[in-house]
């Protein structure tokens, strides 16, 4: 990207900064919601105890699931949001480095290792990918990725991991300061945040939990049991969603309301706050107001309700207290809803941001369509970041014609954008894609990523086309290519007497057939585009005959011989016969 | 992987690309990089889409559903300096140099990308049609990859 498109966006105010914040924190769980289910699932029914069918077996899934799958998962689709496959991966390797050894499950660790080590890989590859000689790629990728992957797993380990638990603690120590003052209601402005950046657990099993317990053995029931586990909070948010949500969140509201409710599993409605980080006040509120309830209608649970499902609440509720604990829950739902209506509904710079997201895209669209077969270099030059070359199989032809535009773009300066090579069935859309392709490919390619540019070749080792995406991809326009003139007035043509030529043809030694060959048919190409009627051919040095019709071609080295051998017939001499202007200007004069 | 003397046949004469395609892949056959019925798929290959790849050369290889015959990645050349078509009487494309490529793994990626840069200059593609030995041909395409 260059200075001129960031100058062209709208200055982001800082509510769109938390925005887009928040919505790449909910863009790394969102993916993963599935795991958590799974995760959520297996406790809420195998959990020894206060599962539904405990089982000791089953349940060792619970921790790595927690501690390990779900952080590994959520760094890796953090690292690839950065940076594809290889930040992903890198992204994984560094999130490794917080797990281990912290007793919290390291979710907020993996939101920050992950994309960082997709940011550090993809900075190295700008700074080393280009100056990678060919042939060393693959040591290059393994060993870059690898050796980055282990010292961000080391740094995560020493630096990230004590911040993140520290962290955490603190949000405990808030929560035990404010029990100990007994300011109960203003716990939840601690823990509700706390849960959103999935330190629920600290939070609950490890200050709560344990106080509710001693509170429970005394009391016969305890209320701190309820001030995490309340899934009244969430329901009202979930709820706000599902009547005036948007698009993809309203859809999903429903479906997660079931889950999130009736299953406990309260990681759910997370990332739709982190989407819209305003919501965070909704949730505190609708805390704070139930666990009011809670406290002034003497509500308690006899146990942990773990998960957070109201029926596991309902189950640990003991008699008498049962319309406390509902009224609580239902207090938290109205008031989270009622709070998380406005927010939802007049939320007016998301809705522009996104419309003119779409517009942008819309533009794109349609600037790509438009492409015709000759690039057009306006508007398109700082929009390209990558560029793939597609063919059948990915095995032959785009792998040469991704290291001619490799070499072509090195020359040229252009060292930020990588050229890959795929077969046409593994494309897939991509942003800012630039699609190479055979011309008879050209059409699957274009299904495959309708959105990318698209640009088809006919010659692979030697199209024009190179030039121009090089000098479109371009960072610096400025300096103005020299254009070469031709010293005009001498011409070797200029005793040849055309007029007589019937025959022409190249006349070679047995060692240089093969590049006759090339040269004669470069030049017939010649004589074709320019309309010409006479066609050359190949002929060796000792088969020459002698005609006054004939027009032979030599190198200077075979001079010498040919001139010992003709008398009639004309000759003309260039240094070399591929890629010769004066051969070009040739095709002129003939008929 | 390097590029062996025995995969290099000098001085082919073939009138069709057909032909030329097969010696090609026979040469992969016989240095057991591949099972005969990769042949066919290189010849498939090519009708589907050309392995024509401009500066007369040709890197025929097989389709993607070839690549189950492929036991081990192997690269053969066929000089040809009469040229064989591989294009029609109307819109020729001449090849002198042809490339039989089976490749696993990419692991024929770097010698097909010092290829790839070294036939980028027609002069270059001169050389190798002209060469006289099959040492010429590997000392031409390893000058590149320094």
């Amino acid at each position: 990207m260059d200075s001129k498109q960031v100058s062209t966006k709208p200055k982001s105010s800082l509510k769109a900064k938390v925005q887009r914040f928040g919505t790449a924190l909910s863009g790394m769980i969102m993916p993963n919601i599935a795991a958590i289910i799974a995760w959520g699932l297996v406790t809420a029914l195998f959990m020894v105890p206060g599962g539904w069918m405990p089982n000791k077996h089953i349940a060792q899934l619970i921790n790595p699931m927690l501690h390990y799958l779900l952080p590994l998962l959520i760094g890796y689709v953090g690292g690839r949001m950065v940076y594809e496959e290889r930040g992903a991966v890198v992204g994984a390797i560094a999130t490794t480095g917080v797990i281990v050894g912290a007793k919290v499950p390291m979710f907020l660790g993996a939101m920050i290792m992950g994309p960082l080590g997709g940011w550090c890989i993809k900075k190295f590859d700008q700074l080393f990918l280009d100056k990678i000689k060919t042939g060393f790629e693959m040591i290059y990728n393994n060993f870059s990725a690898g050796i980055l992957g282990m010292i961000l797993a080391i740094i995560g380990q020493f630096i990230v991991n004590p911040l993140v638990v520290s962290g955490s603690n603190l949000a405990a120590k808030g929560v035990a300061w404010i029990i100990s003052v007994h300011l109960l209601p203003l716990a939840n402005v601690f823990i509700e945040p706390a849960k959103v950046l999935f330190l629920n657990n600290a939070v609950g099993n490890g200050i709560l939990v344990p106080l509710g317990i001693q509170q429970a053995s005394q009391a016969g029931k305890s209320i701190l049991f309820l001030l995490e586990s309340n899934p009244g909070p969430g329901l009202g948010i979930l709820l706000a969603f599902c009547m005036f949500g948007k698009g993809n969140a309203k859809a999903s509201a429903p479906g997660a309301v079931l889950i999130h409710f009736f299953g406990g599993v309260h990681e759910i409605y997370f990332p739709y706050i982190l989407m819209k980080p305003m919501l965070i006040i909704s949730a505190i509120l609708g805390g704070v107001a139930g666990t009011f309830t809670f406290q002034i209608m003497g509500a308690g649970l006899k146990a942990a309700a773990s998960p957070g499902s109201i029926i596991a609440v309902l189950l640990m509720t003991p008699k008498g207290s049962y319309l406390a604990n509902l009224a609580g829950v239902l207090v938290a739902a109205v008031v989270s809803f009622v709070v998380s209506v406005p927010i939802l509904k007049n939320n007016k710079s998301t809705d522009e941001d996104l419309d003119a997201k779409k517009e942008q895209m819309e533009q794109m669209k349609s600037d790509s369509k438009a492409t015709d077969p000759k690039l057009d270099t306006t508007n398109v030059k700082v929009s390209i970041q990558k560029i793939i070359f597609a063919c059948d199989a990915g095995m032959g032809s785009s792998a040469m014609g991704a290291s001619l535009l490799r070499d072509k773009l090195k020359k040229e300066g252009v060292t930020d954008v990588p050229v890959t090579n795929l077969a046409v069935r593994n494309l897939k859309p991509e942003p800012n894609l630039l699609v190479v392709t055979q011309n008879e490919l050209a059409e699957r390619a274009l299904e495959k990523t309708p959105d990318a540019m698209h640009v088809s070749v006919d010659n692979f080792m030697n199209s024009p086309r190179y030039d121009e995406i090089a000098q479109m991809l371009k960072q610096d326009n400025s300096s103005v290519s020299e254009v070469e003139t031709k010293q005009p007035g001498h011409s070797i043509f200029s005793d040849i007497d055309f007029a007589q030529i019937k025959q022409i043809r190249f006349v070679t030694d047995s060692h240089h057939v093969g590049s006759t060959t090339m040269a004669v048919s470069e030049f017939n190409q010649e004589l074709q585009t320019a309309d010409k009627a006479l066609r050359a051919d190949r002929v060796i040095l000792s088969d020459v005959k002698d005609q006054a019709d004939q027009l032979l071609v030599t190198t200077t080295a075979l001079q010498a011989d040919l001139r010992a051998k003709v008398s009639q017939a004309q000759v003309v001499v260039v240094s070399n016969m591929l890629e010769n202007d004066d051969l070009k200007e040739l095709v002129l004069h003939l008929n | 992987m390097e590029l062996k003397k025995k995969m290099i046949r000098l001085n082919q004469h073939f009138s069709t690309k057909e032909e030329a395609i097969t010696a090609a892949g026979q040469l992969l056959v016989e240095d057991h990089c591949v099972q005969p019925e990769y042949v066919q798929s290189m010849i498939d290959r090519n009708n589907e889409l050309s392995t024509y790849m401009g500066n007369f050369i040709a890197i025929p290889h097989g389709t993607d559903a070839g690549k189950q015959y492929i036991h081990k990645t192997g690269i053969s050349v066929m000089q040809i300096p009469e040229g064989v078509e591989f294009g029609s009487a109307k819109d020729s494309k001449l090849v002198t140099i042809v490339f039989g490529i089976a490749g696993l793994n990419n692991e024929h990626l770097d010698v097909l990308s010092q290829i790839a840069l070294f036939c980028s200059k027609l002069g270059n593609v001169a050389q190798l049609s002209d060469a006289q030995s099959e040492q010429e041909i590997i000392n031409l395409l390893k000058e590149v990859g320094e």
